[in-house]
């Protein structure tokens, strides 16, 4: 069952990461004067971009199980390296994930007005790795793109940046990178384990009861070098200081579409991969986002940079990610690329609302200066709404399917982890509710809210799409669950195969 | 064995070498001395044209004639190209078929090609970075003793006994002496002139002592065995060192102590921990370029050479990195000790450097150490799968000369531009020169092993071939090093990009610098995207290496 079907011919993959790289040798050659003209080659193909992963998800056959879209081609082949690019139904919601956060955020990023070109260059580059990560089904590949979408951030946070971002940039990079060199030794467990000689994840997928000491020793490093990206507790403590320094887009990409990469990858590669691995730690894991869940929501509660607070409740949800992979099931994995959707949609929401809107105009993001801002800026007050209720799981809205089936996954397999988890909600409404009130009602008088310049078209139609996806997803939820159900069962199953 | 006349095809490219060093020494007589600033520079420019012309030449001879390319049919017509290009390649291996060694002391097989390839090609992008230097007062010295050198290296490379090693290595390090402290009336350029000589002397000094008692070790086994026929020549070949090692049975002490101190001596010219302590100092000192040239060139060919020594005189001493107590030892398990602590030891001292040099002379210690992996990879028994050290080994070697000789250069660049090589004279780069600041990004990331660039490739390469010969606890330690390196790389690209510029004026990027900068960026993202041709040529060595053993 598809909407639409593409010439087979067309490799649509390719062109979805080729259409962020392109732009990069257009703007190399614009002179930096002509600033509009940058800025409009690189919205527009970042449009080109949300455009054919819109192509993807409409033409993508649900009727079918199993990769779609798949190209293969001989790359490395004297280590069994290939360049092999495929999409499933975990993998195309995040495609329209990047598409989506990419377009809102080149939208958001028309503001910038310093060193304007080596910007867009090192913006779309992040994004063309992050696509490729999603369609890549070779770990070599994969890991190539993993790190092109990490490096370009040290740059963009440490020269864009806001508060502190030299230190911000520089330990996010660190931590990344450590997570990455972590992830580099499961990797090669697996292609020397398997006794394979490929990197080909579908090939290694069908041949994993290799070894189980072996997986037990590797799944470790494997698994939490990944989980250091989409930020698990104790290796979170990057994601807020790099969040709050990084500038607007990039901190919509890096909360919205970043973090996801490392969760996707613990999903694909070490839970696919490595099940009797996973068997075996899975539970110590889930004991470790707990504290993800929990404590990222209290921490969130006492911040007062708005910032911060979104920060830390990206670890929050993303600790429920983390807890629902770490459960293993069926409905817990749906759960979890459901939540890795709407929870990058509702970030990146939020982080053009403050970031973007209020923080460009004022200058501020403390809470306690803002107060009032509802007044001067409805539309802004709207939309930081519904990103909230969507976080705190109101229904009617993308976060709450996500939540609600991570819930449900959760209890099938820890029920007091769940219940220890189902604090966080109120938590979550509270800071929510509170920064609401604080930024936009507090009847404050405040010299920061004077004279505010109005909203450009570019901050309303980026928020607009955002908050419509939202809502889209939040009364239609099947467009996506289907599909991920679907996607997540191989690797669901594959668990269950091993007893878990 | 005697010198036959087919031999001159197979030390063609050494031979040019001699004679382009002789020609620029002497067309330099012919140019206008005079005491004005256009005669010198015209001086340099002749001199530093025909050097970069000749070693071009000579590396396209090079690679006709190693086959890599093309490789004539017997069956095609004889007309005057192929005639030539077949009588070039008459004697040059073809698949495992190596010819024996020219007066049984200097191979022509695939590692000799790949090293003469890789150092005239590296000694070519250094004569480029140095056509746009303030002129030289003496270029015709200059130039000639740097091609000399590349001589050295290209005999170092093919050397199969004793003596040919010990002068291939003077020939190598002498010039390189005085091309570290060229600059006379530079304080650091004459301390680090120096402090290159006399560390090169103790190394070859100890390198001889270790020669010493190989050779006496195998000498008394052909008394032993009643070989007192083998004249001196023969015994000191690696070929006859190792049969007669062999011979003798369980290896002694005494052989042991000589393996140990050739591993010294060349463990001096590859700068590796705790042979490291010359190579800062030098780095700084040295002349930015001629810096490239001994952090790269130079290295590689001690590289070349340890490979050499150790896989043909000392195969039954190979022994084992595997960390258990009764089988840990050999020579295998001595590199890898000393890698890890190379790796460990560079990467944590190169933290505090604020010279852009020095901290690069860091960065190529920690380097070695991931060669020396290579190294210890390549000795694992079963390497002759698809998965092999040398081969690991060679593309570090190459791509790490590319990369090097790149970020010297923009180095080069910028202290010529301010005067000035610490960190901080990077500061603003990107606002002052953004094609510059592009090249230098392109360079560090490679060092650092980030992909798709050629760097990263490489280390994965020597990561996979080191965990296959069962030391994954070497590749653990080396991929944890990597993050202090990413922090010290990170600095540089700091003082680039996020720096406030000391003057905003843009830097001037002279034409034939960058023209070396270029074609090491492109080869640093070519060779990292698409590392399967320089593969499958590098295999034709790895077969070679099997065979010899």
């Amino acid at each position: 069952m598809n909407m639409l079907t593409l010439p087979p011919t067309i490799p649509i993959l390719s062109l979805i990461w080729l259409s962020m790289v392109l732009p990069v040798a257009l703007i190399a050659v614009v002179p930096a004067s002509r600033a509009t003209l940058i800025r409009v080659i690189g919205t527009g193909f970042a449009l080109l971009s949300l455009v054919l992963s819109v192509l993807v998800f409409l033409a993508y056959d649900q009727g079918q199980s199993g990769f779609q879209f798949v190209e293969q081609l001989a790359w490395i082949p004297q280590l069994g390296i290939a360049y092999y690019l495929g999409v499933d139904g975990i993998t195309v919601p995040l495609l329209l994930l990047n598409g989506l956060v990419i377009f809102t955020g080149a939208l958001m990023s028309w503001n910038i007005a310093q060193r304007i070109k080596e910007y867009w260059i090192l913006l779309l580059l992040l994004t063309a790795g992050v696509y490729g990560v999603f369609v890549a089904l070779d770990l070599f590949l994969l890991f190539v793109f993993y790190e092109l979408a990490v490096l370009p951030m040290y740059l963009l946070i440490g020269v864009w940046g806001s508060t502190r971002r030299e230190y911000g940039a520089m330990k996010l990079t660190l931590f990344l990178m450590a997570g990455s060199a972590l992830a580099l030794i499961g990797m090669l467990a697996i292609y020397f384990g398997s006794g394979l000689r490929t990197f080909d994840i579908p090939r290694l997928a069908a041949n994993v009861n290799f070894e189980q000491q072996y997986q037990v020793l590797f799944f470790l490093p494997l698994f939490i070098g990944f989980a250091v990206l989409a930020g698990m507790f104790p290796f979170h403590t990057w994601s807020p200081t790099g969040h709050v320094a990084a500038p607007t887009a990039v901190s919509m990409l890096h909360a919205g579409v970043l973090m996801k990469l490392g969760a996707y990858a613990c999903l694909r590669i070490a839970l696919w991969l490595m099940p009797h691995g996973a068997a075996e730690w899975l539970p110590a894991i889930a004991i470790l986002t707990i504290f993800n869940v929990v404590y990222g929501a209290t921490i969130a509660m006492v911040q007062r940079d708005a910032k911060f607070m979104i920060g830390y409740s990206s670890v929050s949800h993303m600790g429920l990610v983390m807890m629902a992979l770490a459960a293993g099931t069926q409905i817990a994995l749906t759960g979890a690329v459901l939540q890795m959707f709407a929870h990058g949609i509702m970030t990146a929401l939020f982080f053009s609302v403050v970031g973007r809107m209020v923080y460009e105009r004022t200058h501020t993001r403390q809470l306690g200066e803002l107060g009032g801002l509802g007044r001067v800026m409805p539309f802004a007050a709207v939309m930081f709404i519904i990103a909230g209720l969507s976080g705190m799981g109101m229904p009617g809205l993308a976060g709450f399917w996500a939540e609600f089936t991570i819930f449900i996954g959760v209890w099938e397999r820890y029920p007091l982890l769940a219940i220890i988890a189902v604090i966080s909600i109120p938590v979550t409404a509270a800071y929510v509710l509170h920064a609401i009130y604080r930024v936009f009602y507090a009847d404050v008088d405040s010299p920061h809210l004077h004279d505010l310049p109005p909203l450009t078209w570019q901050e309303i139609t980026g928020a607009l799409i955002l908050a419509a996806v939202l809502i889209g997803v939040g009364f239609a939820p099947g467009i996506l669950t289907d599909m991920i159900a679907a996607g997540v069962r191989p690797i669901a199953q594959q668990l269950q195969g091993v007893g878990w | 064995m005697s010198f036959l006349l087919t031999d001159i095809p197979r030390i063609l490219p050494e031979i040019l070498l001699l004679v382009l060093a002789l020609l620029i020494l002497g067309s330099d007589v012919f140019e206008r001395w005079a005491a004005d600033e256009q005669a010198a520079l015209e001086r340099h420019r002749a001199s530093a044209s025909l050097a970069a012309l000749g070693l071009g030449m000579i590396f396209a001879i090079t690679l006709l004639q190693s086959g890599y390319l093309y490789t004539v049919p017997d069956t095609a017509d004889s007309n005057y190209f192929t005639n030539l290009l077949r009588n070039l390649q008459s004697g040059i291996p073809r698949g495992s078929n190596v010819p024996l060694p020219v007066m049984d002391m200097f191979a022509t097989d695939h590692l000799t090609i790949i090293g003469r390839l890789l150092f005239t090609g590296a000694a070519f992008l250094i004569v480029l970075l140095t056509y746009d230097n303030p002129p030289l007062r003496n270029p015709g010295e200059f130039y000639s003793l740097l091609v000399l050198s590349t001589l050295g290296m290209c005999l170092m490379a093919g050397a199969t006994e004793l003596i040919m090693l010990f002068l291939a290595i003077e020939l190598t390090s002498i010039p390189l002496y005085v091309l570290a402290g060229y600059f006379r009336n530079d304080r650091q350029s004459v301390e680090a002139g120096m402090k290159y000589f006399l560390y090169g002397a103790f190394s070859s000094a100890l390198l001889l002592y270790g020669m010493s008692f190989v050779y006496g070790y195998a000498s008394s086994t052909a008394v032993a065995a009643d070989l007192t026929a083998l004249p001196t020549s023969v015994i000191t070949s690696f070929d006859t060192l190792r049969e007669l090692i062999a011979q003798a049975g369980e290896p002694a002490p005494i052989l042991l102590i000589g393996m140990l101190f050739m591993i010294a001596g060349i463990g001096y010219k590859i700068a590796i921990v705790p042979f490291h302590g010359w190579s800062p100092d030098v780095y700084q000192g040295a002349p930015t370029t001629m810096t490239a040239f001994i952090s790269t060139a130079s290295k590689a060919a001690g590289f070349f050479l340890l490979l050499r020594v150790l896989d043909t005189v000392f195969p039954n001493v190979v022994g084992n990195p595997i960390p258990v107590f009764d089988e840990f030892g050999g020579w295998t398990g001595m590199l890898a000790l000393l890698a890890a602590l190379t790796l460990i030891i560079a990467n944590l001292a190169a933290l505090p450097q604020t010279n852009a040099k020095r901290l690069l002379a860091y960065s190529g210690i920690a380097h070695a150490g991931f060669l020396l992996m290579g190294v210890i990879a390549q000795a694992a028994p079963f390497s002759t799968d698809r998965l092999n050290g040398v081969v690991a080994l060679l593309y570090y070697l190459v791509v790490y000369a590319v990369m090097n000789i790149g970020a010297f250069g923009v180095i080069a660049i910028v202290a010529q531009d301010t005067g000035s090589d610490e960190i901080t004279a990077l500061n603003g780069l990107a606002q002052r020169n953004l094609g510059l600041a592009a090249l230098f990004t392109v360079f560090v990331f490679a060092l650092a092993g980030i992909p798709p660039l050629a760097g990263f490739f490489a280390k994965f390469y020597i990561m996979l071939a080191v965990w296959q010969a069962n030391a994954i606890w070497l590749v653990v330690i080396a991929l944890i090093s990597t993050i202090p390196a990413l922090y010290y790389y990170l600095r540089l690209l700091r003082a680039v990009f996020m720096m406030p510029p000391d003057i905003s004026t843009p830097m001037p990027a002279p034409r034939w610098m960058m023209a070396s900068l270029v074609v090491s960026a492109v080869l640093v993202l070519v060779l990292g995207l698409f590392p399967a041709p320089l593969l499958d040529v590098l295999e034709q060595v790895q077969v070679q290496v099997i065979a010899g053993r």
